[in-house]
C-alpha cells in the first residue's frame, strides 16, 4: 500500500517538471563557455601536469583565492585515499596533420596521501591489455584505437587510454594530459633546454646522433631524438621509458632552477609554448585543485619505477604483467604503500638522475 | 546519435527523473543542466557506452547522490528546503494533505535510498539496472529499497497514532 501511495505520489507530481526549452538553451551557453575555457587551459593543463604535478613546489602558485577544497584529506573526491594519479601520454606522428598516432610513452605521476615526492611509474606500451572495442591488445593500440584515423582526435586518444589504464590499476585517473613531438620540443626550448643524465650512451636510429654516457644539456629538437629512439637500446621500449622518466626529472629540475612557475613571465612563455600540441583533461580533477596540491610536496625529486612486466608471452611484443611482482606493484599503488614497494624491491627503481 | 538527438528525445524524461529525485523543480534543472553539460563536451564517451541513455542517467543520479561533492550543490544551499517548493495541491481536504506528507517524507531519505525509490517506483525499472545504475549490488539495491519503505511506514504509524 505504501508502494501504491509512492507511485501515486510520483505521478502526481509530474506536472512540477518545468519545460525543457529555457533549460537547453542555458545548457548550450555554459557548454560554449566551458570549451573556451578548456580551449585556454590546454596550453596550461600540460605544462602544470609535466612541471607543476611533478612537484616543482612553488608557493607562490597557490591561487591568491581560497581554492574550493577545504582540507588535502578531502582530495580529490574519487581516490579512495587522497593520493593523486596523473596520466601523461607521449604520443608519435610527425608533420602538421600524421594519419594515425600512438601513445608511446605511457607515463603514470603518483603522487601518495602524505605528499612525500612524485613517483614516474611508466607502464609498457606492449603491455597486454584489454581495450574497449578492440579486445585484447598492446597498450598504445588504445590510443590509436581511441583517436581514429585519419584524423586522430587527440582527446578521444587520451579518453580512451584513461579508460584501459584505469581498469588496469584499479583506481581512477585523476588527471591528464597528452604531449605530441611538437608540444615536447617547444616546452624544452622554453626552459632553454634541458638537463638529462644517461647511464649508457644512445645512438639515433633516426639521426646518427650520439648522446653520450652522463649529463648533457638537450634542445628540443635532441629531446625529441632521444625519446623516439627504441631500437638500438638493449632493453627496446623499456629502456626508452626510462629515458623518458629522466628526461622528465630533468624538465622538473630546469623548472626549478629556472623559477619556471613563480616567474610570471617565464610562466606565460611556457604556457604560450604549449600551443595545441597538447591536450589537457580537466575534466576529473580540475587544474586549480591540482595546483593546490603542488607546494604541499615535500621533495621534488621523483622517484622512477616501471610496472613489473613477465616474459614475452603471445609474439615477441606483447608483455603480460609479472605473475608475481605485477598485482603486488599495483596493490601498493592502489594502496599508497608504493615507498614501501620500492624499499623492498630496489632492482625495480630506475636510475633517473 | 548526435547529442541534439539525444537532448531532443532524452531530455524531458531526465528532467522528470531529476524532479523526483530533488522534489524540486529548480534543483532539477541544476542537477539536469550540470549533467548534460559534462554529457555535451563528453559526448563522444557517452556515446560509445552500451546504452547511453543509462550511462547519462548514472551521471545524473551519481551527481545527485555525491551532492555534497558537486559543484551545483553550493548553489542549491542557498535555495530553501525541497519540501517549501511542493506547490499546494489543488484538492483542499485533509486526505490530499496526508497524501503529500508522503513527498516530504522523502526528502528525508538518505539520498542513495530515494533514488532507488524513484528507480523503481517512478520508472518501473528491475533492481538488475537499477543496480547498475546505483554502482552498487543488487543485494543492496533490496535492502536499500526495504530500509526506505520501512522509514516510510514508520512515519505513517507515527501520524496515524
Amino acid at each position: 500500500m505504501i508502494e501504491d501511495d509512492l507511485r501515486a505520489a510520483f505521478a502526481r507530481h509530474e506536472p512540477l517538471t518545468p519545460p525543457t526549452g529555457p533549460l537547453r538553451a542555458t545548457i548550450e551557453r555554459l557548454v560554449a563557455r566551458r570549451r573556451r575555457r578548456r580551449r585556454r587551459f590546454r596550453a596550461a593543463g600540460v605544462t602544470l601536469c609535466l612541471v607543476a604535478a611533478l612537484g616543482a613546489g612553488v608557493p607562490q602558485l597557490r591561487p591568491e583565492r581560497a581554492v574550493e577544497v577545504p582540507s588535502l584529506s578531502g582530495l580529490p573526491a574519487d581516490s579512495p585515499n587522497g593520493s593523486l594519479n596523473v596520466l601523461l601520454l607521449g604520443v608519435d606522428g610527425l608533420g602538421g596533420a600524421p594519419p594515425y598516432r600512438l601513445a608511446d610513452s605511457i607515463l603514470l605521476v603518483h603522487i601518495p596521501a602524505d605528499r612525500s615526492r612524485p613517483y614516474l611509474i611508466s607502464l609498457p606500451r606492449d603491455l597486454e591489455v584489454s581495450i574497449p572495442g578492440r579486445g585484447t591488445d598492446k597498450l598504445n593500440a588504445a590510443f590509436f584505437t581511441g583517436a581514429g584515423e585519419p584524423r586522430p582526435d587527440l582527446d578521444a586518444g587520451y579518453d580512451l587510454t584513461r579508460r584501459v589504464v584505469a581498469d588496469l590499476i584499479g583506481v581512477p585517473v585523476d588527471a591528464g594530459a597528452v604531449l605530441t613531438f611538437a608540444g615536447l620540443r617547444r616546452i624544452t626550448e622554453a626552459v632553454d633546454g634541458v638537463d638529462v643524465c644517461l647511464p649508457d650512451e644512445v645512438r639515433s636510429w633516426h639521426t646518427r646522433r650520439v648522446f653520450p654516457a652522463g649529463c648533457q644539456r638537450l634542445d628540443g629538437a635532441a629531446s625529441v631524438d632521444l625519446l623516439r629512439q627504441r631500437r638500438d637500446l638493449p632493453a627496446g621500449a623499456l629502456d626508452r621509458d626510462r629515458n623518458a622518466q629522466r628526461y622528465v626529472a630533468g624538465l622538473i629540475r630546469r623548472a626549478a632552477e629556472r623559477d619556471v612557475l613563480t616567474n610570471p613571465v617565464t610562466l606565460a612563455a611556457l604556457l604560450s609554448a604549449a600551443g595545441r600540441e597538447l591536450t589537457v583533461d580537466d575534466e576529473g580533477l580540475s587544474l586549480g585543485r591540482l595546483v593546490a596540491v603542488l607546494p604541499t610536496l615535500r621533495s621534488v625529486d621523483p622517484v622512477g619505477l616501471s610496472l613489473p612486466v613477465g616474459a614475452p608471452a603471445e609474439g615477441p611484443s606483447r608483455l603480460p604483467l609479472d605473475p608475481k611482482d605485477g598485482p603486488a606493484f599495483l596493490a601498493a599503488l592502489r594502496e599508497d604503500r608504493l615507498a614501501q614497494w620500492a624499499a623492498q624491491h630496489p632492482e625495480q627503481v630506475n636510475r633517473i638522475r | 546519435m548526435t547529442y541534439e538527438e539525444f537532448a531532443d528525445t532524452r531530455l524531458a524524461p531526465l528532467l522528470r527523473y531529476a524532479v523526483m529525485l530533488t522534489g524540486d523543480p529548480h534543483q532539477a534543472q541544476d542537477l539536469v543542466q550540470e549533467t548534460m553539460v559534462r554529457v555535451q563536451l563528453n559526448w563522444r564517451r557517452v556515446v560509445r557506452a552500451d546504452s547511453p541513455e543509462r550511462y547519462v542517467r548514472r551521471m545524473l543520479t551519481n551527481q545527485y547522490v555525491d551532492w555534497k561533492r558537486g559543484s551545483w550543490m553550493r548553489r542549491v544551499l542557498l535555495r530553501g528546503e525541497p519540501d517549501e517548493s511542493v506547490p499546494a495541491s489543488a484538492d483542499h481536504a485533509q486526505s490530499a494533505v496526508d497524501r503529500d506528507q508522503i513527498w516530504s517524507w522523502l526528502s528525508r531519505l538518505p539520498r542513495r535510498q530515494r533514488a532507488t525509490l524513484v528507480l523503481r517506483y517512478y520508472e518501473d525499472l528491475p533492481d538488475a539496472e537499477i543496480a547498475e545504475i546505483l554502482g552498487c549490488a543488487v543485494g543492496t539495491v533490496r535492502s536499500s529499497i526495504s530500509r526506505a519503505l520501512a522509514t516510510l511506514r514508520a512515519e505513517y504509524v507515527e501520524v496515524r497514532s
